[in-house]
């Protein structure tokens, strides 16, 4: 709220008084900037949050341009011109929901496929503005388009165009503070994980990309009216190019980061382009550099320093909502095979485990443990065999769905979220089938605590440096704290996968501790991959051996001990 | 035979072939280095005004193919050293600095030359009957020298012992470095490699079509539309990748015009990142 508040300040007082110290032309051309500015912070949207890189925000400044112009030319005189104009914004936004959806929704698509089908978008838009004549009028464009009626186009463009970066400005750093914002970075580090927390990557990405859209709407619905022009130029690449770099140089994760960059670079090309003729070739070589060594732009390293001055104030701390996942930590699996190509992994696999408890999963390399966890949570998927999971069959098995109805795994290697503070990868995982879409839009879940949040802050004292980066941390707390996400989620089934790999000797005994006191106070059930022996014997109650994707055997870490057939396992014979 | 559909057929043909050679020079960057070359359309660029200003100076036509070959060596050396070298580990921020580098590209011709569109002449002149039909000679010679010169560069990547080397390095770069493979010169000589088959392509290429700094984005494109759709395991997937792009492309824009015949490869390759993001020959 402070930070809201601080950039309506911010923004108002700015926006407002620098009207006064320029002259009618600089005014003008500043309106035409700031509107590519509000397109500009679409893309800091997409690209500097969700990681969506699009060549293409001309698609969506074009397209609403397009409408507008079409809708003040015909019905300039109209009362219903208003929420015609409006819808013509809600247009791109739909539209860049809509791509998203159809692309993101097959597989998970590669970032640099997404930039180039972007492109090909914009390309595609470009021809048909230019071709279909009758409508866009072709290579020229669409001539005299009516100034809004009651405004004058050029007196007025400055109050216009600013007040619709205002507003642009507040919506964006509104969605930025919000959980919604986090879980788009998040996404744009770790889709897979993001998934595992319940949360669809892929609707986060559309409503991002759709968002981008609306902002590139507006920016070209004013467009239209203030230029009394629209040319097929907004579908060229270069003004999408532009809007890139831009964002980037400005510093593209940032509120006002797209808007230093369009207005401030865009003038500075205004004024430099007459008397320097190499300025775009000195634009592209900072462009580079920036790309190279300048990751985030000029405001990545100063507008996140300021936020932490202006955010200090600990609001205090709510209570989460309890979770009530459907599941009971059951599994029943029989004769699951897998093959990924020419090898057989899994092996008229069968496991069953009815009651909740500590269960370890060993066996020699290759045996087929973590295939076993890929198969439950569909990382691979099975040629044969039947899998009940938390009392349900599942035929084709999601790491989404499951994450809601009460599953959490732990991979191997520590899988949290470099980019985020502890506190926010705490919130991602007390927001697993939790938060409601409304509250994604406020800010109060960002407070969230419960019992077991505070429990293992009680245990790993690290973890209530709420703003701590997560990158700063070393490589145990990274483990401790990839587990307390998956804790903090509270699953009834959990399943851990070498959970104290690379730990030491304190640090294990602490994440047994703590994975008994879970399990038990959480009603939930515990499958541990393991290879420590003495590990397995201080946690399980009980052990299945896997041996070339079968199992071998199950049983108490005696009878284990004892059994014949997995002492010639691990003694070395093949069978 | 009717000379009309024979007239077709070869420009379908033409378009293919030439496809197919540009996209060479993006799948050997892609395939081999992970780098998805987003200036790659700018070295074709390149080539063609290279093949511009051979002519503008009054030099034979053949000339064009070393000045090419130098001016995209020039420039993808230390491209590759400064700008290529550090991100072959980071492929998003590669796909940006190539952005950025097709920019500079685009911006420094048109400084030199001018934003305008150019033409260079034909080096041969006349045309000949093939099965009724009247075809320009020079785009038959255009054609079958690059089918050449695929078939000499596939045969000479399965066959030569630096084909094998690249594909070790490939497949895993620390081993290749462990048993001595001079990994960085290799993954350097590759790229510029490519670069200049770009260049090649666009020198072959200027007679015939308009030749403008910003005539790389549609190639750049379409060479990738030819990936996606063929997949990046194979020749054959590169030859497919070019049949259904520049295939589907000639014959709808033929039947309807440009833009449908666009937008129809755009729809295929989105179909095909959509079902079959290996493409129809996966690796």
């Amino acid at each position: 709220m402070v930070w809201l508040l601080a950039n309506a300040t911010f923004a108002g007082a700015g926006l407002f008084l620098l009207q006064f110290v320029v002259d009618d032309f600089i005014a003008y051309t500043l309106a035409l900037y700031f509107l590519y500015a509000i397109a500009c912070l679409g893309v800091g949207l997409s690209w500097g949050q969700a990681g969506l890189l699009s060549l293409g925000q001309g698609l969506f400044v074009g397209v609403g341009a397009y409408l507008s112009g079409l809708s003040l030319i015909a019905f300039s005189d109209q009362w219903f011109l208003y929420p015609l104009l409006i819808s013509c914004c809600m247009v791109p936004g739909a539209l860049g929901f809509g791509i998203g959806q159809l692309i993101f929704r097959g597989r998970t698509l590669n970032g640099a496929y997404f930039a180039l089908i972007t492109l090909g978008l914009v390309l595609l838009a470009s021809l048909i503005a230019t071709s279909w004549n009758s409508v866009t009028g072709g290579f020229n464009g669409l001539l005299g388009v009516p100034g809004l009626p009651g405004l004058d186009g050029f007196e007025h463009a400055y109050v216009i165009a600013a007040s619709a970066l205002f507003v642009a400005i507040l919506m964006v750093a509104w969605l930025l503070a919000t959980p919604l914002g986090v879980l788009w970075r998040a996404v744009a580090e770790d889709e897979r994980r993001v998934a595992y927390l319940g949360f669809d990557p892929n609707l986060l990405k559309s409503v991002a990309l759709g968002l981008s859209g609306l902002l590139g709407g507006l920016a070209g619905v004013l467009y239209a009216p203030i230029n009394n022009l629209v040319t097929p130029d907004l579908f060229g690449f270069a003004l999408s190019t532009n809007f890139i770099i831009w964002a980037a140089i400005g510093g593209r994760a940032t509120v006002y980061g797209p808007v230093l960059g369009a207005v401030g670079i865009g003038l500075l090309t205004v004024q430099l382009r007459e008397t320097i003729d190499y300025w775009e070739i000195i634009l592209a070589m900072i462009f580079m550099g920036t790309v190279l060594y300048f990751k985030w732009g000029l405001l990545g390293y100063v507008e996140p320093f300021i936020k932490q001055l202006l955010i200090r104030s600990t609001a205090p701390l709510t209570t989460a909502p309890p979770r009530n996942p459907t599941g009971v930590g059951t599994l029943d699996i029989k004769g699951l095979e897998l093959q990924v190509g020419q090898v057989r992994i899994l092996n008229d696999l069968s496991l069953s485990i009815d009651a909740p408890g500590i269960y370890c999963l060993i066996g020699p390399n290759g045996a087929g443990k973590t295939t076993a966890f890929n198969a439950m949570t569909g990382e691979l998927s099975a040629q044969s065999g039947q899998m009940s999971i938390m009392q349900s069959v599942v035929a084709r098995p999601d790491a989404r769905t499951l994450a809601q109805q009460g599953m959490g795994r732990k991979f191997q290697v520590p899988c949290v979220f470099d980019a985020l503070s502890i506190s926010e990868n705490l919130s991602l995982a007390l927001w697993t089938a939790r938060i409601d879409r409304p509250a994604l839009l406020g800010f109060e879940a960002l407070q969230w605590t419960s019992v077991i949040r505070q429990e293992l802050e009680r245990r790993f004292p690290f973890l209530t440096e709420r703003s701590r980066l997560v990158r700063d941390l070393s490589h145990g707390q990274r483990q401790v704290l990839d587990l307390a996400i998956v804790l903090c989620t509270e699953p009834r089934l959990i399943l851990l996968d070498e959970p104290c790999a690379g730990l030491s000797k304190a640090e294990t005994q602490d994440v047994i501790d703590t994975v008994q006191w879970a399990a038990a106070s959480l009603g939930a059930t515990a499958i541990i991959i393991e290879h420590d022996m003495a590990l397995v014997k201080a946690l399980a109650d009980k052990v299945f051996v896997l041996h070339q994707g079968h199992l071998l055997a199950e049983g108490t870490v005696a009878e284990i001990q004892g059994n014949e057939k997995v002492k010639t396992v691990y003694g070395g014979g093949s069978k | 035979m009717d000379g009309l559909l024979v007239a077709h057929g070869l420009n379908i043909s033409f378009e293919i072939v030439v496809l197919a050679l540009v996209s060479l020079g993006l799948a050997i960057t892609l395939g081999l280095l992970g780098v998805l070359n987003l200036a790659h359309g700018e070295f074709v660029m390149i080539g063609a005004f290279s093949a511009f200003f051979v002519q503008s100076q009054g030099w034979p036509y053949l000339a064009a193919f070393p000045v090419a070959i130098l001016a995209c060596g020039a420039i993808g050396w230390p491209v590759e050293k400064f700008l290529i070298r550090p991100l072959y580990a980071r492929p998003f921020d590669a796909i940006l600095a190539t952005w950025g580098l097709s920019l500079l590209l685009r911006e420094m011709v048109e400084f030199f030359f001018g934003r305008g569109f150019n033409s260079v002449a034909q080096p041969i002149k006349g045309t000949v009957n093939i099965l009724g039909a009247d075809y320009p000679a020079f785009q038959i010679v255009v054609m079958l020298a690059a089918i050449a010169l695929i078939a000499t560069i596939v045969f000479w990547f399965l066959r030569s012992v630096t084909g094998r080397r690249i594909q070790a390095m490939v497949d895993n770069p620390d081993l290749a470095k462990a048993v001595g493979i001079p990994v960085d010169a290799l993954a350097r000589n590759t790229f510029v490699a490519g670069l200049c088959l770009a260049g090649i392509s666009g020198v072959l290429l200027a007679p015939i079509v308009a030749v403008h700094p910003s005539m790389g984005i549609d190639y750049v494109l379409k060479s990738f539309f030819v990936l996606v759709v063929g997949g990046l395991g194979h020749i054959l997937g590169l030859v497919i990748g070019s049949g259904v792009i520049g295939g589907a492309e000639a014959t709808v824009s033929a039947i309807i015009d440009r833009t449908s015949g666009y937008s129809f490869v755009l729809i295929l390759s989105l179909l095909f990142l959509w079902r079959r993001p290996n493409g129809l020959v996966a690796r």
